[in-house]
């Protein structure tokens, strides 16, 4: 890499990194980090890193208790020191705090398997294990023969298998495992291609193993090595391989680091759901206003075929449920007739679930963007080719991701991709239809102007609810729910599933799945209650509610259903809790509408509330209400 | 880098090292804040600043960070 002057940004955010760390302030000046990083060429982390990983995550909690925070294990085969640096810059980077435990070098195997283990001990919520070549080279024998490794592969695999088991027994947390990079300085050992080959093959067929183990665990991620190492980064540094046993390379581990920040925001709730894209030279080449819609560069030609490969990745990305915007500074017209009929346009109108185009600033449109689509603009990633539009984005809404192109079509894909935004550890079948369901959501807005009140429009809506013990089937959508809900989620108790899978087996315990349609279709699973029998009392441990649908009577239907269930059932009280978060105050009165009675509680910030189950509310008359009760089951 | 104040500077800022000058002498055993895993990070950085490889068996033996300082500039 040539080395030049740093450009000026780069240079302030170092220098400005740099201050905080000698002042002694960075767990003070945390929240800014986000921003300063964004600053620094992807090189540069770790070494920020190094300064960050000085600060102890209890005095940043100390000075920001509201700083998202997640406990992660580390552990391995090797030396891992140099992946601490890029992972804590990779956190700070998501406005996440780091708590690491990292154990010995090379004590996987008991890390996993010992219920005492630090990673146990400290509560790990993200166990990353590290695999490199030489859990299997360590082991053969001198002279060694294609056999010898695939004997060695074998044995390693029934290990892995084995511990994975045994973590997912006792564990609930997310475990991940990676591939096993084969370096050149072994199959270079073998003299002959046929040897090479069957190495290959026996090489392979492990990896292949290793990635099929993630479909028997549902607390498993395995992160594919093969497409990192494919952008160029090297494996291994052989001498760091050899004096230090630290077998993966700096720039690998630095990648992986990458990978594992985004796991980090989907397992804290935090995955990004919405791209707004601007138009004129970031989807279509030209000026729309200018050029005409013949005169843009919209597929065909060098350019053309550039901003055809994006516009078809945004519309990969939205079949997976994630929602496209469009916010130009056009004349609306223009575009409604670009989206509806250019031929060559592969996005149309009906991808986006809203289009804004006008004159107004940026921050302005995306806010109401994100208003009407009742998100918060921190799930917004927004792209966008002018310098301008970008810094003013960066400056307004410093919680969106801003992804600033350039004037070269062909690296728009590479900058959308580059960071995972919008992985997610399983698609389900509901967020592949959730851009439709977004788009009926921006009618049913349209449609709420021809009423004169809320209730007309909902006796109008038809609102139809069904409330049941969650079916083996809807766990994966309701550990969703629970990890993708902020605003109506009363206790932000986030659940992977096989947490909800533990909690729904337990016999004193329920999940209940909350459904709803309505005359614009099928909202699917919009929500869930958990619920437990304490003695006489039955205890709302959470109670969650999509953005999309509420505020229509949904959660009166369902806690009235709820309360009347554990009355029949003999309950004497229904206590319910709320946790306060930054997003859910709208919620922080639900109780309280609905007749609880705000009781002392153990100390802490949650509030505590208890209904008598004398005077129980009402499904609201708008409401069709279907239960499916079990008899004295609450 | 041209002294060992420069040095211990270097270490200070890119390392995040809270070390003076007076501390390069010292033992790494009895280096405030040390762990024998920023050895990798250390080599990284004087590679990079010095353009030197220095044999890596040399660097993880120094008793102290004067010596290492003494393998990338002597």
């Amino acid at each position: 890499m040539p080395t030049t002057e740093p450009p000026s940004a780069q240079g302030e955010a170092e220098d400005r990194l740099r201050h905080l760390h000698r002042s002694g302030v960075l767990a003070q000046g945390y929240p800014s980090l986000p921003s300063l990083l964004e600053a620094l060429p992807e090189s540069r982390l770790s070494w920020a890193g190094q300064l960050i990983g000085r600060v102890d995550p209890d005095d940043v909690l100390k000075q920001h208790p509201d700083t998202p925070v997640l406990t992660v294990g580390i552990t391995g085969h090797g030396t891992l020191a140099e992946l601490v640096p890029s992972l804590t810059a990779e956190f700070a980077r998501h406005g996440l705090l780091m708590r690491r435990s990292i154990g010995d070098f090379g004590q996987y195997v008991n890390d996993l398997s010992t219920p005492d283990s630090h990673l146990y001990a400290r509560g790990s919520q993200l166990v990353l294990c590290l695999l490199d070549p030489m859990v299997v080279f360590d082991e053969v024998p001198v002279p060694w023969s294609v056999e010898d490794v695939e004997k060695a592969l074998e044995e390693k695999l029934r290990l892995i298998g084995w511990l994975v088991g045994r973590f997912a027994e006792h564990r609930q947390a997310t475990l991940v495992l990676n591939t096993l990079p084969l370096p050149r300085r072994f199959s270079a050992q073998l003299v002959d291609h046929r040897s090479r080959a069957r190495l290959g093959v026996a090489w392979r067929s492990a990896n292949v193993a290793l990635l099929r183990l993630a479909d028997q665990h549902a607390n498993l991620v395995v992160l594919d090595l093969d497409p990192l190492l494919a952008e160029g980064v090297a494996a291994d540094d052989i001498r760091l391989s050899m004096y230090a046993k630290a077998h993966l390379a700096p720039a690998l581990l630095a990648r992986y680091a990458r990978e594992i920040g985004h796991l980090a925001r989907h397992l804290l709730g935090r995955t990004k759901k919405v791209l707004a894209l601007d138009l004129d030279g970031t989807l279509w080449g030209g000026v729309l206003g200018e050029d005409g819609p013949e005169g843009v560069e919209v597929a065909g030609g060098y350019r053309g075929d550039a901003f055809q490969a994006f516009q078809r990745a945004a519309k990969q990305l939205a079949a997976q449920g994630v929602l496209l915007a469009a916010v130009s500074k056009n004349d609306v017209e223009p575009v409604r007739a670009m989206l509806s009929n250019h031929p060559d346009l592969t996005l149309r109108e009906g991808d986006f679930v809203r289009v804004t185009a006008n004159w107004e600033p940026k921050p302005g449109n995306l806010r109401e963007t994100a208003e009407a689509l009742n998100l918060g603009v921190d799930s917004f990633v927004f792209v966008d080719d002018s310098p301008y539009e970008c810094g003013m984005v960066r400056r307004e809404l410093p919680e969106v991701a801003v992804l600033a192109v350039n004037d070269d079509p062909a690296l728009h894909l590479e900058r959308l991709l580059r960071d995972g935004w919008f992985d997610v550890r399983d698609v389900t079948v509901d967020d592949r239809a959730r851009p439709a369901r977004y788009r009926d959501e921006v009618a049913r807005g349209d449609f709420l102007r021809d009423f004169d009140s809320i209730e007309d429009y909902l006796r109008e809506l038809g609102v139809r609810v069904t409330l049941a013990p969650a079916a083996s089937a809807e766990i994966g959508r309701i550990s969703q729910i629970t990890l993708r809900t902020n605003q109506f989620n009363l206790t932000t108790t986030r659940l992977q599933p096989a947490e909800v899978r533990t909690y729904a087996e337990d016999p004193a315990r329920r999940v209940f799945a909350i459904r709803s349609s309505d005359r614009f279709g099928d909202n699917g699973l919009v929500g869930a209650m958990f619920t437990r029998r304490e003695a006489d009392d039955v205890q709302i441990d959470n109670f969650l509610l999509s953005c999309r649908v509420f505020g229509r009577g949904i959660e009166q239907a369902c806690l009235a259903a709820l309360l009347r269930q554990a009355r029949d059932g003999g309950a004497n009280a229904v206590i319910g809790s709320y946790r306060p978060t930054a997003k859910n105050a709208g919620v922080k009165d639900l109780y309280s509408r609905y007749g609880f009675q705000r009781v002392a509680g153990p100390e802490g910030d949650t509030a505590w509330f208890r209904h008598d189950l004398t005077v129980l509310p009402a499904v609201p008359e708008y409401v069709l209400l279907t239960e499916t009760p079990e008899d004295g089951a609450l | 880098m041209k002294t060992i104040d420069d040095f211990v500077t270097l270490l200070r800022d890119e390392m995040g090292l809270d070390i003076a000058a007076a501390d390069a002498a010292r033992g790494f055993d009895e280096l405030p804040g040390w762990d024998s895993v920023h050895l990798l990070s250390l080599l990284a950085l004087l590679e990079r600043t010095t353009g030197r490889q220095v044999p890596l068996p040399a660097v993880l033996e120094a008793p102290s960070l004067e010596s290492v300082y003494q393998l990338y500039t002597g």
